[in-house]
């Protein structure tokens, strides 16, 4: 597994870097637009440390976004399947919240909050908060008459038991939506420090950006890539064994 | 009085034709009884109207006397996080945990205590799920297809056992075994398409019990009104 998604990554950044040294050769462009071969080497040995420092920040506040969103989804599905009117109006509000960029609020985080580690983190779990609440809400809302009737019947329901039974049963649908989510809340990391924040790869690009230095962001993008294929492989690797030890009986 | 259905009218919501017209029928006393009619005349809506699952209904139902009213179906599920023993533990009121031996002897289900229910046979899965009811307290079971996928002598057996431990309880069992309807219960209602009149006709079962002798001349006689009457 760890070898795929490497090798996935690898193979398509040096398709893409190959693609931009036949760009930069076949129509003859100056080494400040895009850098040679040996430039990039160079930027990558040098910046190396640096941008691995700032790629792993990153990550890490990815990954704390990924967990409070999953919180927030969470929270929110549980009330969001109830039948009576605050269940309808969080399904009906989710939906249509979703439907609106989160990048397009961001700078209202960023006045309200400044550009620290609050502003990242919300904006990364914002980002990949509202895939998941539609998913877990779905989930949650959807009774699993087979498994609930007896208890129905036999007045034991309470709600805990609801959505043990509800998230037991679309186990692998809540395991699947979580690792594809993870994807969108190093996205969401990203765009936020791209946009405004003081640390971080993404504000370490906008940087090289306003340096117009593409040597910078090439060994950024490697990096990311990098690290969120391991992200991946980690949470691939607890999805399966979360499979294997509850999803089968 | 157990329970009594006057002039009851249903159609589903949206749906132009009745499933019920003026049905009437009534159940008198404790026992193993039926529930039984073509498919698709409406013995699954009828429990569940008994049952409080489905409302908006015209006439009246009567269960006095009858408290706890109980529903079974064969497609129940148990959760996947127990094994069947920590299940049938966690479900048992104090007062039947005595019984959870007995049933699960008799039921043939030792062999299973420590699987999960998905691991079991469909016919395994039906007797656990009727085994986990029939623990709890209740005044009358309806037993809807709930010994589907068992086979004969083992539903036999289980269905003796059942009016043997529970002879004060009532139950609704709901079968298109015209053969088993006529054996082992007392009363059958056997429900008709709403074009006929009346809906609901009631007929005698032989209700064999442990250790009667069955009258093979009776058992035809029963099958053949069953059939005419539906």
């Amino acid at each position: 597994m760890l070898h795929r998604r490497i090798y996935q990554f690898l193979i398509i950044y040096f398709i893409g870097l190959t693609a931009l040294m036949l760009v930069k050769y076949s129509l003859n462009l100056s080494d400040y637009t895009v850098p040679g071969v040996n430039e990039i080497w160079n930027t990558y040995r040098r910046y190396f440390g640096l941008y691995l420092m700032a790629v792993l920040n990153t990550l890490a506040v990815a990954i704390l976004g990924h967990i409070l969103s999953i919180c927030m989804a969470t929270v929110v599905g549980i009330i969001g399947r109830l039948t009576i009117w605050v269940g309808s109006f969080i399904r009906v509000a989710a939906y249509n919240i979703q439907a609106y960029p989160i990048v397009a609020v961001a700078p209202i985080i960023f006045i309200l909050l400044g550009d620290g580690l609050s502003s990242r983190l919300l904006i990364a779990a914002m980002i990949c908060y509202f895939p998941l609440l539609l998913s877990f809400i779905g989930i949650l809302s959807e009774p699993v008459a087979e498994i609930e009737h007896f208890f129905d019947s036999t007045l034991r329901m309470n709600w805990r038991l609801q959505v043990k039974i509800r998230a037991f049963e679309n186990i692998h649908k809540l395991v699947t939506v979580i690792v594809g989510s993870a994807t969108l809340a190093m996205v969401g990391t990203i765009v936020a420090e791209f946009i405004a924040a003081n640390a971080g790869i993404g504000y370490s690009i906008r940087i090289a950006l306003y340096q117009s230095d593409l040597a910078k962001i090439l060994v950024a993008l490697f990096l990311i890539g990098v690290c969120t294929s391991l992200y991946l492989v980690f949470l691939e690797w607890l999805g399966s064994f979360i499979k294997k030890r509850f999803g089968s009986i | 009085m157990l329970l009594e259905l006057k002039e009851l009218n249903y159609k589903y919501p949206g749906s132009v034709s009745d499933v019920f017209r003026d049905l009437s029928c009534r159940v008198t006393e404790p026992g193993f009884h039926a529930l039984f009619g073509p498919s698709g005349v409406g013995k699954t809506t009828l429990a569940k109207i008994i049952t409080g699952e489905i409302g908006g209904f015209d006439g009246e139902i009567s269960t006095r006397g009858t408290d706890q009213v109980l529903y079974t179906f064969n497609l129940e599920r148990l959760p996947g996080w127990h094994t069947i023993q920590e299940h049938l533990q966690a479900i048992t009121p104090a007062a039947s945990k005595d019984k959870i031996e007995e049933l699960v002897e008799s039921f043939g289900l030792q062999s299973c205590l420590n699987s999960r229910f998905a691991q079991l046979s469909l016919g395994q899965q039906n007797r656990t799920n009727l085994t986990r009811y029939l623990l709890q307290d209740f005044d009358l079971m309806i037993m809807d297809e709930s010994l589907a996928n068992v086979d004969e002598i083992t539903k036999e057996k289980i269905i003796l056992k059942i009016k043997a431990m529970f002879p004060e309880r009532c139950f609704l069992y709901i079968s298109h075994n015209v053969v088993e309807v006529s054996k082992f219960c007392k009363q059958i209602l056997v429900l008709r398409s709403h074009h006929k009149k009346p809906q609901a006709v009631s007929l005698q079962g032989l209700d064999l019990r442990d250790g009667r002798a069955l009258e093979k001349m009776a058992l035809e006689q029963s099958m053949l009104e069953i059939v005419n009457a539906a």
